[in-house]
């Protein structure tokens, strides 16, 4: 006699039950597949996307135009296997979004201070290129760029600090500096891209770095260029801060407003005109220590 | 329409050296830096020849710039995938950065107390205005030509 509580299924029940439970499982299982799948997928995009950021940031950094930095890494995220790529490039940010079937993913990056590199925009393109042909994984791309990024050769201090300093005396004679400030210029120049390096390799913000440089050089320059007789003192405290008027960024953001990226073209132009002004700050605080001018 | 041929192998020459060395502070390689050096050559031999023959500032920069700019592409082979960066190289020492720095002068002078305003201001807006069309010509002569004899490569 079956006591109260024991309630035993007929034989059919249990039979449509454990089929139920059998088609649940299977629903179940394919659930948990697909969401393993859609989770891994979501993984190899975010590691895709972050390899990518990777990539466009240093091309920024090293100088490229937005159309460059938006080739580069459109090449690089299908090259490592997704099936689209979108980038938004910011003066000091970018975003992606890269997507391969039903999936998407948009990560973000801060990009760092923006100079000029040629070597190192040159290896990253041609990383670039690779990644294209011969599909690399993006733990392998994320390492050769920080090999890139330690490797590059680059020229010595000593040698870019007295190289700029030539060309600024060179650029000075272009408008006129009389050969008595020649060496003036070479030697405040050279003087000024050591601070300015020594400065910002400590992490000093770039535009008051602009003004103390300028200041510092066009005050040795005025100086040393009175004292050898130089009618064009003027001229040669002019000369003396070339080495940082930005004229890369200056063409960039034309290059960059013309090829469809407003936004970023104008945040550069904007940078020029404040790196201008600082340096016009350092420069008319130095004539007015030597008694020159307004 | 005569030319200084002294003046001339002067700009050329200090054009090729100030390119040279930008291109040392850009961190072009060694062999590269002979062409940053023909780049600079080039750019200022070509606005001397066009400010001789009675050009302005402004479309002597556009013309060598945009000389700078074909010479690369029509050189590529040569040069390798770098074309475009020296002939932006080749260019820098045509940005017009001492009028850039006399017309912020000029701003700061037309705030003081004895300035000349009259005079004063049509000095520094001419200024200010060669300094954003001589960028803009360069900009453009350079975008023009990247753009008309565009390449697949980059």
């Amino acid at each position: 006699m079956p006591e109260l509580g024991d309630v035993t299924a007929p034989p059919r029940a249990k039979q449509a039950e454990s089929k139920q439970d059998k088609t649940k499982s299977s629903l179940e299982r394919a659930f948990m597949d697909s969401a393993e799948r859609f989770l891994l997928k979501h993984q190899e995009l975010e590691q895709i996307a972050l390899a990518t950021l990777q990539v466009a940031r240093l091309l920024m950094v090293s100088g490229a135009r937005a159309e460059v930095v938006h080739e580069g890494s459109a090449m690089v995220a299908l090259g490592l296997g997704a099936e689209h790529a979108e980038l938004r490039s910011g003066y000091a940010s970018l975003a992606i979004t890269v997507g391969a079937g039903i999936n998407t993913i948009t990560r973000m990056a801060g990009v760092g201070p923006l100079g000029v590199n040629h070597r190192l925009d040159q290896a990253v393109r041609g990383l670039a290129r690779r990644v294209q042909k011969n599909g690399l994984t993006p733990a392998a791309v994320v390492a050769e760029l920080a090999s890139l990024e330690r490797n590059t050769p680059k020229h010595p201090p000593w040698l870019v600090a007295t190289a700029v300093g030539v060309a600024c005396a060179a650029f000075g004679r272009l408008f006129g500096v009389d050969w008595q400030a020649f060496l003036p210029v070479i030697v405040a120049v050279a003087g000024g891209q050591a601070i300015r390096h020594g400065l910002l390799q400590r992490g000093a913000n770039v535009f008051v770095t602009s003004a103390i440089v300028a200041f510092l050089s066009s005050c040795f320059c005025g100086l040393t260029a009175k004292w050898s007789g130089s009618a064009t003192i003027d001229s040669a405290m002019v000369a003396s801060v070339l080495l940082l008027v930005p004229g890369v960024p200056a063409l960039n953001s034309q290059s960059d407003i013309m090829e469809g990226h407003p936004t970023l073209g104008t945040a550069r132009a904007v940078s020029v005109v404040m790196i201008l002004m600082f340096i016009a700050i350092g420069v008319l605080n130095a004539r007015a220590v030597l008694g020159i001018g307004p | 329409m005569t030319i200084d041929y002294l003046h001339l192998l002067h700009q050329t020459l200090f054009g090729a050296l100030a390119a040279s060395g930008f291109g040392i502070l850009f961190n072009f390689g060694w062999r590269e830096l002979l062409w940053c050096a023909g780049s600079g050559a080039v750019a200022l031999t070509t606005r001397t020849l066009a400010q001789d023959a009675g050009w302005s500032l402004e479309a002597a920069s556009f013309v060598a710039a945009a000389t700078v700019g074909s010479s690369g592409r029509l050189l590529r082979s040569h040069l390798g995938m770098a074309s475009n960066a020296l002939a932006v190289c080749g260019c820098i020492p045509m940005v017009p950065g001492s009028f850039a720095t006399h017309a912020i002068f000029g701003l700061f002078a037309l705030t003081a107390p004895s300035a000349q305003n009259a005079t004063l201001m049509m000095t520094t807006t001419v200024e200010m205005l060669r300094v954003a069309f001589t960028i803009g010509a360069i900009g453009a002569g350079l975008s023009m030509t990247t753009h008309i004899l565009r390449t697949r490569d980059f």
